[in-house]
């Protein structure tokens, strides 16, 4: 037995829903399961609870009336078939109902049993037909639209087209139709792109000939106006007695297949034109560090085609431990999978050297593992060059600040010896106007003394000894005064040629009581072959004295005093400390040097600034006039020489006379 | 013996003075002083000297005038002339063998014995 039909009735008329009742359980041929509302909402309502294989519904109800009951039934279930019921008064909106996809209508009253069984089963069969329809419909519509490949003919007739058929593939892929072929016979020739015109018609006029041409990509228009790709492969048919009759044809859609392709090709050309292009030498290599690419610029810096890199390694182009670190570095990048960069010095076959910046990087396969690196280099040469002229530059940069700061110490030292000179200027006009004046008084207290010694004959030794004291005190203001007249002297030098080493030996002879007094070790050390100086012999003698006798003043007894000279070659120019001129000596002169060493107890620091000031002494009141070594300076200078005292380390005191080496007379 | 005849020109009174004293204490000169310069040559040409001792550094006149005055007097010309001055040092004159611009020279202040030592070095045999 068959299933149960369910119906939905709604209707608000009792009298009508019972006698529909009735006629349905009178049927004979099928069960029918009746739910009867009254009302739409309740109708609607039972809709989305369950499924009915049919509704029968009047138009008027409590709560909806005419078409908008239809509408809303319909709405909730489009896919249950829906029976309008009606009254002869209102048939017209019926069959409106109809229209709009009703199944059928009964009109009330006018039915019977069997019309009513029979317009429920139809009602349902119809829909269900009209649904499977629909479904095929939309399938073969879906399958039409996938479709990019189609066929045409072309019919010929004594060798000329005479009607194209294509089939309806062609609106998906030109977006016309079939009829649309027909109704303008060269609409195909209009579609194909300009450009590929003289192709496509060469392929049928080939195809007209009874060739079979290879399929030809080209390009048409779109109904839409975009540019498509067709492959377009042409047979060439004939009847039994192998006439040509007809050409078929496949048009296919390669659009997209033909912009993957250019894509593919212009990344490709993007990519090679890069590697080749860059300033950068490009490599790769396998695992087994043999060469499985090169750029053109690592080709020609290795001197070798492409094809006779491949498949070599870098011991076949480098120095042996030059490719063993190269290979090193490969194997780091493939067994850590990191970057390598390095700077490094690079040696081409034909020996030229540069600098080179390395980037070495690992190549992976699909998979993700390692199956190479990939090397690439550029000449860093120019930069490093730059960067060490910068260097170079810098640390000269330093060194002239050096130099600028060094004299500029020398200025303000030269500064400090003009303030010095002009001290000792000043100090030395006064000294010669005091000097002269003094004398005077000296010679009358003199001649006083003179005088009463003779009056005073010895007998008396008081007076005796008075009159001698103060005939030494006569005695020590006068060489006060002396020593003040001779520093402030502009004296006329009266130079002659000298050597130092006799005028020296002759000086020590009038020092000769006083080194024997003292029994000093004198250590004499005489440079040989000594240049002459230009001096005036007893001006220097004087300060020779002076320096023995104040060197004989610092030594103990029996120490030694050495006196050394030798000729000397000046590299740097020296300033002499109180003079007014710039430099006593230049880069290049060749100085005469005497070296008196003591070996006292050296000058206390705190003296040292102040030995060449006029009356400085340390020596006991009466032992110095505190003038020897500021006339003896002054002496020097005045013959363009230099004087300079200083500690030596292993104690005493060091004094260096430099004098300027006369020209030899050739 | 004849006592030598000196000139002593020099502006430092006190000098001239003891100076005198110590020549004349000796008994073997007689000694005329001039305390100014522009006196000089008019007591040379009065006195006569056998030797003028003469100072430079004068107000008014320098010694050197003098000095080319008496020269320049045909009756004079010979007389030696002994600069006593301070205006040399004793190294100096030393240096120079006691003879600076062709004079004799002294340097101040010297002693007694010295002056007399010059005196009988330079002065005229009488």
């Amino acid at each position: 037995m068959e299933p149960a039909v369910k119906v939905l009735l709604i209707e608000d008329s009792p009298v009508d829903s019972r006698l529909l009742r009735l006629l349905l359980s009178e049927s004979t041929t099928s069960h029918f399961e009746l739910a009867h509302v009254e009302r739409l909402s309740e109708g609607l309502k039972r809709l989305s609870e369950e499924r009915f294989d049919v509704a029968l519904s009047d138009l008027t109800l409590p709560d909806s009336h005419g078409f908008e009951t239809f509408q809303a039934l319909h709405a909730r279930a489009p896919d249950m078939p829906i029976i309008v019921l009606s009254g002869v008064d209102d048939e017209t909106l019926a069959v409106k109902a109809v229209r709009e996809g009703a199944q059928d209508y009964l009109v009330k009253g006018r039915v019977d049993g069997h019309v009513l069984s029979r317009a429920i089963f139809y009602a349902i069969e119809r829909h269900r037909t009209e649904q499977a329809l629909q479904e095929s419909e939309n399938h073969y519509k879906y399958l039409l639209e996938s479709i990019t490949d189609y066929s045409y003919t072309v019919r010929l007739e004594n060798g000329q087209p005479i009607k194209t058929i294509h089939g309806p593939g062609c609106i998906s892929v030109t977006g016309y139709h079939p009829t649309d072929y027909e109704a303008v016979p060269d609409l195909w020739y209009q579609m194909v792109h300009e450009a590929d015109r003289a192709a496509v018609e060469e392929q049928a006029r080939r195809a007209l000939a009874g060739e079979t041409p290879p399929p030809l990509e080209h390009r048409i228009i779109h109904k839409n106006r975009q540019v498509r790709w067709v492959r377009n492969t042409v047979v060439p048919s004939r009847d039994r007695q192998g006439r040509l009759v007809a050409y078929d044809g496949l048009i296919a859609d390669v659009t997209e297949r033909k912009r993957a392709e250019e894509k593919l090709v212009t990344s490709e050309a993007f990519y090679h034109s890069l590697v080749e292009n860059l300033p950068q030498n490009i490599l790769r290599k396998d695992l087994k560090e043999q060469f499985t690419f090169a750029n053109q610029r690592f080709c020609s810096m290795l001197g070798k085609p492409l094809e006779e890199i491949i498949g070599k390694t870098d011991f076949d182009f480098f120095p042996p431990g030059l490719a063993a670190k190269y290979q090193r570095d490969d194997r780091h990048v493939i067994r850590t999978g990191q970057t390598f960069e390095t700077v490094e010095e690079n040696v081409a076959p034909n020996g030229a050297k540069t600098y080179v910046n390395v980037i070495k990087t690992p190549i992976y396969d699909a998979k993700g593992k390692i199956i190479g690196i990939q090397g690439i280099f550029w000449d860093i040469t120019e930069r490093k060059r730059f960067e060490q002229q910068l260097q170079k530059a810098n640390e000269e940069l330093a060194r002239s600040e050096a130099d600028l700061r060094k004299s500029h110490e020398e200025l303000k030292s030269a500064q400090l010896q003009l303030i010095q000179a002009e001290k000792m200027e000043s100090i030395g006009t006064l000294a010669a106007g005091v000097a002269h004046e003094v004398k005077n008084p000296l010679a009358i207290l003199m001649m006083g003394v003179n005088y009463l010694t003779k009056k005073f004959p010895p007998g008396d030794e008081n007076l005796g000894l008075v009159l001698k004291e103060m005939k030494d005190a006569i005695g020590r203001a006068d060489s006060i005064t002396r020593g003040l007249l001779d520093f402030s002297a502009s004296r006329q030098l009266a130079i002659k040629s000298q050597d130092l080493n006799s005028l020296i030996e002759g000086t020590l002879q009038l020092v000769r009581h006083e080194l024997s007094q003292k029994r000093i070790h004198l250590v004499k050390e005489w440079g040989e072959r000594l240049p002459p100086v230009g001096v005036d012999k007893t001006q220097i003698q004087q300060v020779f004295v002076n320096i023995f006798l104040n060197a004989i003043h610092a030594t103990p007894q029996e120490g030694t005093i050495t006196v050394r000279t030798y000729v000397k070659q000046l590299t740097e120019t020296s300033h002499s400390e109180g003079s007014r001129k710039a430099a006593a000596f230049w880069v290049g002169d060749t100085a005469v040097v005497a070296e008196v060493d003591d070996t006292g107890s050296g000058i206390p620091d705190e003296y040292l600034a102040r030995i060449y000031d006029p009356f400085f002494t340390t020596k006991p009141t009466g032992m110095g006039t505190g003038l020897g070594l500021p006339v003896s300076k002054k002496i020097i200078e005045l013959h363009g020489g230099s004087v300079d005292i200083r500690n030596r380390k292993t104690g005493g005191v060091r004094v260096t006379i430099m004098l300027k080496a006369q020209r030899e007379q050739t | 013996m004849a006592k030598k005849r000196i000139l002593l020109v020099d502006d430092e009174k006190s000098f001239t003075n003891l100076l005198k004293l110590n020549l004349e204490e000796t008994g073997n000169y007689e000694v005329r002083v001039e305390n100014w310069a522009e006196d000089a040559y008019g007591a040379a040409k009065e006195f006569k000297p056998d030797l003028v001792l003469l100072d430079i550094i004068m107000p008014r006149m320098p010694g050197g005038n003098v000095a080319a005055q008496i020269k320049e007097d045909s009756e004079l010309k010979d007389t030696p002339i002994v600069f006593l001055t301070a205006a040399v040092r004793k190294q100096q004159v030393e240096d120079a063998e006691g003879i600076i611009c062709d004079f004799p020279c002294l340097a101040k202040p010297a002693t007694v014995d010295m002056v007399v030592e010059t005196i009988e070095k330079h002065a005229k045999r009488r």
